[in-house]
């Protein structure tokens, strides 16, 4: 299932001439001065994708080459189209990922190492719930949520990490126990988490955390009714939600009519789509459009910036991309050994897929607009943290299933090129 | 692992496949279908951002009379200040008051619809900063003729080609001078379009789609009309006894008491299905122009749909959907779409979106002919005559439309719709605010009107 590596190539080398081109162009944007900063971030960025790549294909020789290069080309993106809103976010953006990236091999070797953290279950448990309860406390209020913890130098959003200790203890979860009444204190968890974080007034992570939870049990136990009164759950929760919260209200009626409350409530998801229809089919260019009115623009509201500068057809490539990822992600899991493995991976690759649906969805007014990231593009170093592990997660099991598929190719007296 | 794992992991897949399939078909769609719309919205801050920051290109009439262009980031208008005054709703304002080919066209004359390709070009020639010019269908010395015919009387005249739905003139009184629109003091409605924002009771004129469902559902009636009648209560007179009618003299009388009860036979659901046939009860997403949308309601009162089928109740056009409604029934029963973008100079646009468009069919030839031989006798020999002029067949529907003004009291709008044969394919709808009845102010506006046009 490995691609060959030629192609792997190609797809590296454009990647890079993308990074260099958008990264030269910022750097000449004005006649007066060239921006010295953006060509060294480009040169930099596009060497570090170059070296990480050919890193972990030597250090790991079974990653899942796809998934990789496709994660690499939507953070190059991301940094490109953060650049061109603020340098200032960029350069700590990349700071993030280049710890991040980092951490990755450490996170990959632990994976392709563990056989399911079993030990650790209840643990944690209680640590994601810990997390999720700790903004309640320390937290300061962004944008109608409470879901950060400031720590002083930096922020940190424990929700992100929350999600992925979530896909753990579900994977484990669920492939431990055969009958639905052994999952009873599962049940009661993840209801807790998504109480925690309706408090919070989290939609987002909320939304993402169950809907998560309704594919994954759905898929392992196969039980119709039972998913299907999680469903209505999720139902009734979702309308007295709408009942009790005033700013659950305003985001329906605003997904309803935006244009009607186009100078208050809707003013966000309006300038979204008038930049989105400014960019047309092939954008306005890239340091061209009018992201600075744009709340949110390089956070969760970044692909319409994209689309505007890079256009729609370009747009449409970003949620191609995520669409490969998916495939890639659940093939990998379709062949993976153990069940743990594959609901691992399955887990991740379903939440990661959910988050971006949720978000793109949401700007360009398919579904009401529920304030998430978009997955390894958005600024936020939580965020792209918590995305770099879940997708080391994906490449840990797909290094796990080749070096068996490896082993069994031995053993029949195979060679491998 | 086990099979049935397996198998429910491929049927997300699949799911996730198809939702994010219809992420990309609706991002595509909603962006081609109402882009423009979202685009051309006067709140639109890369508009002003345009604005102060490119070179605008002209906007030209049908006939190359030149209307707006700009010398060094200045806007200027054309030098007579009725032309100015009688397009003025039509080309809008660069301030965002009114919504006008500046704002609807702006991709093109503040060059915002470039691609990148377009621009590497423009960098090699060294053209930057510059929009491209624009031709609307409209006909800057018609518009002025009918602006100083209309004699300061509020109101609004709609010129089309019923052929091919361009707009020759949209003249709307009060107006405003763009050229001092942001000094001036303004009267109240002064920036709205009447003859597309202006939403009018139609009176009479609403019996051509009354008459259409009477005449596709074979629908008979011979009435004796004796001035007045009651429906449910309700009382619906005429201007005086019309005697014993048939569709065809009572379309020409505009006999109400005989339309009265044509419409209760037709019924409350098969009239309100015609009228949505026409057009009524639609969001119109037309490329070129923002319609307000007409209304047409019924009720389970027979009186109600009495009303309704007589162009009252709750019944509201523009005068803009009353010229397409009068101009379906001329271009044998094919509705079509307003267009206002003649052409655009320059760039790769030319031949993309432009070209006939039509709105629907709303009835059959036959349908259309029948009609069209009884808004022939309207002008011959009924309410609109008017309207004639000579040397030319001219049809037609009055129409006079009660509303109460603000001290409590009915007053009556003027309507009247109508057209000429196919060597002069235009149809005009004209309405006069509170001017009286529709044979007396609005069908003698028409004949001025269609001289110049047949000229």
């Amino acid at each position: 299932m490995t691609i060959k590596l030629r192609s792997t190539k190609a797809i590296l080398f454009l990647e890079m001439l993308f990074c260099l081109l958008a990264f030269s162009l910022l750097a000449f944007k004005t006649e007066y001065e060239i921006d010295f900063i953006a060509l060294a971030v480009g040169g930099g960025l596009a060497l570090f994708n170059l070296l990480t790549f050919n890193l972990a294909r030597i250090t790991f020789k079974h990653i899942d080459r796809f998934s990789f290069l496709t994660a690499q080309f939507l953070w190059t993106t991301g940094i490109v189209t953060i650049y061109r809103i603020s340098q200032k976010y960029a350069l700590k953006q990349l700071l993030v990922l280049l710890i991040s990236v980092s951490l990755m091999f450490a996170v990959i070797a632990i994976f392709t190492k563990a056989k399911d953290f079993g030990r650790w279950n209840y643990a944690f448990m209680a640590l994601t719930i810990l997390l999720l309860a700790s903004t309640l406390v320390l937290s300061r209020a962004i944008g109608g949520a409470k879901n950060w913890v400031d720590l002083g130098f930096f922020s940190l959003q424990p929700s992100e990490f929350a999600k992925v200790l979530f896909i753990m203890v579900s994977a484990y979860i669920l492939s431990s126990r055969n009958k639905v009444r052994q999952m009873w204190s599962y049940i009661l968890y993840v209801a807790l988490c998504v109480v925690v974080l309706l408090l919070e007034r989290d939609l987002g992570a909320g939304l993402l955390i169950c809907g998560t939870f309704i594919i994954v049990f759905f898929t392992t136990t196969g039980r119709v009714f039972l998913t299907l009164s999680g469903v209505g759950v999720f139902a009734g929760g979702a309308y007295a939600s709408y009942k009790l919260f005033s700013h659950v209200q305003t985001r329906v009626q605003v997904w309803k009519d935006p244009w009607a409350t186009y100078d208050t409530d809707g003013y966000q998801i309006v300038q979204g789509l008038m930049a989105l229809a400014s960019g047309g089919l092939f954008g306005v260019g890239l340091g061209r459009g009018l992201p600075q009115v744009i709340p949110a623009s390089h956070t969760d509201y970044i692909f319409t910036v994209i689309g505007e500068e890079f256009g729609i057809i370009f747009g449409i490539f970003i949620i191609i991309f995520y669409l490969v990822f998916i495939v890639r992600g659940i093939l990998i899991a379709l062949n993976a050994e153990s069940r743990y493995d594959a609901l691992l991976v399955f887990g991740c690759t379903a939440m990661l897929s959910l988050q971006s649906f949720i978000i793109i969805g949401g700007v360009i007014k398919l579904i009401p607009l529920t304030g998430i990231t978009l997955p390894f593009i958005s600024y936020g170093g939580s965020s792209l943290l918590s995305s770099l592990i879940q997708l080391s997660i994906i490449q840990a099991v797909s290094i796990k299933n080749g070096r068996r598929d490896e082993a069994e190719l031995l053993e029949m007296g195979g060679r491998i090129q | 692992m086990n099979k049935k794992l397996k198998r429910n992991m491929k049927l997300a897949m699949s799911i996730f496949v198809a939702l994010f399939v219809i992420l990309i078909g609706y991002l595509g769609y909603s962006v081609l279908v109402y882009g423009r719309k979202w685009m051309a919205t006067p709140y639109n801050p890369r508009l002003k951002n345009a604005i102060s920051t490119m070179d605008g290109g002209s906007i030209y009439d049908r006939n190359g009379v030149k209307l707006v262009w700009t010398v060094d980031g200045k806007r200027y208008y054309h030098m007579e200040a009725n032309i100015r005054r009688s397009c003025s709703h039509i080309i809008g304002d660069i301030y965002g008051k009114t919504v006008g080919a500046e704002t609807m066209f702006a991709d093109y004359i503040y060059g915002m619809n470039k691609s990148v390709f377009d621009r590497i070009q423009e960098v090699l020639l060294g053209e930057e900063g510059e929009g491209s010019d624009i031709a609307l269908t409209i006909d800057a010395n018609l518009s002025k003729y009918i602006y100083h015919n209309m004699d300061g009387k509020r109101g609004s005249v709609v010129v089309l080609n019923y052929q091919t739905g361009e707009i020759l003139a949209d003249v709307s009184i009060l107006t405003f001078d763009p050229s001092t629109v942001n000094e001036d003091e303004l009267e109240e409605s002064s920036l709205v379009n009447r003859g597309t924002m202006g939403r009018y009771p139609p009176g009479s004129i609403m019996k051509i789609v009354t008459a259409s469902a009477a005449i596709k559902e074979h629908i008979d009636l011979t009435y004796e009309c004796t001035g007045e009648c009651y429906i449910d209560g309700q009382r619906v007179s005429c201007t005086k006894a019309h005697g014993v009618q048939d569709l065809e003299t009572a379309f020409k009388n505009s006999c109400n008491t005989y339309f009265a009860n044509l419409s209760v036979k037709i019924g409350g659901d098969r009239l309100l299905a015609e009228a949505e046939r026409f057009g009524f009860n639609k969001s119109f997403n037309f490329e070129d122009i923002i319609l307000y949308s007409s209304s047409f309601q019924t009720s389970d009162s027979t009186g109600d749909v009495a009303w309704a089928g007589i162009g009252q109740y709750t019944d509201l056009i523009t005068p803009m959907h009353a010229a397409m409604m009068a101009g379906a029934v001329a271009n044998d029963g094919v509705m079509m779409e307003p267009l206002l973008l003649k052409s655009v100079d320059g760039g790769n646009n030319a031949g993309f979106r432009f070209g006939i468009r039509t709105y629907r069919r709303v009835m059959d030839e036959s349908t259309a002919a029948t009609l069209k031989a009884y808004m022939k006798e309207v002008v011959k020999s009924g309410t609109g005559t008017s309207a004639a002029i000579s040397g030319y067949t001219v049809y037609g529907k009055t129409g006079t439309a009660e509303y109460y003004d603000e001290n409590g009291e009915i007053q009556n709008h003027s309507w009247f719709v109508g057209f000429l044969d196919k060597e002069h394919p235009y149809v005009v709808a004209i309405i006069f605010e509170g001017a009286g009845f529709g044979s007396a102010y609005a069908a003698p506006m028409a004949a001025t009107v269609f001289e110049y046009l047949v000229r």
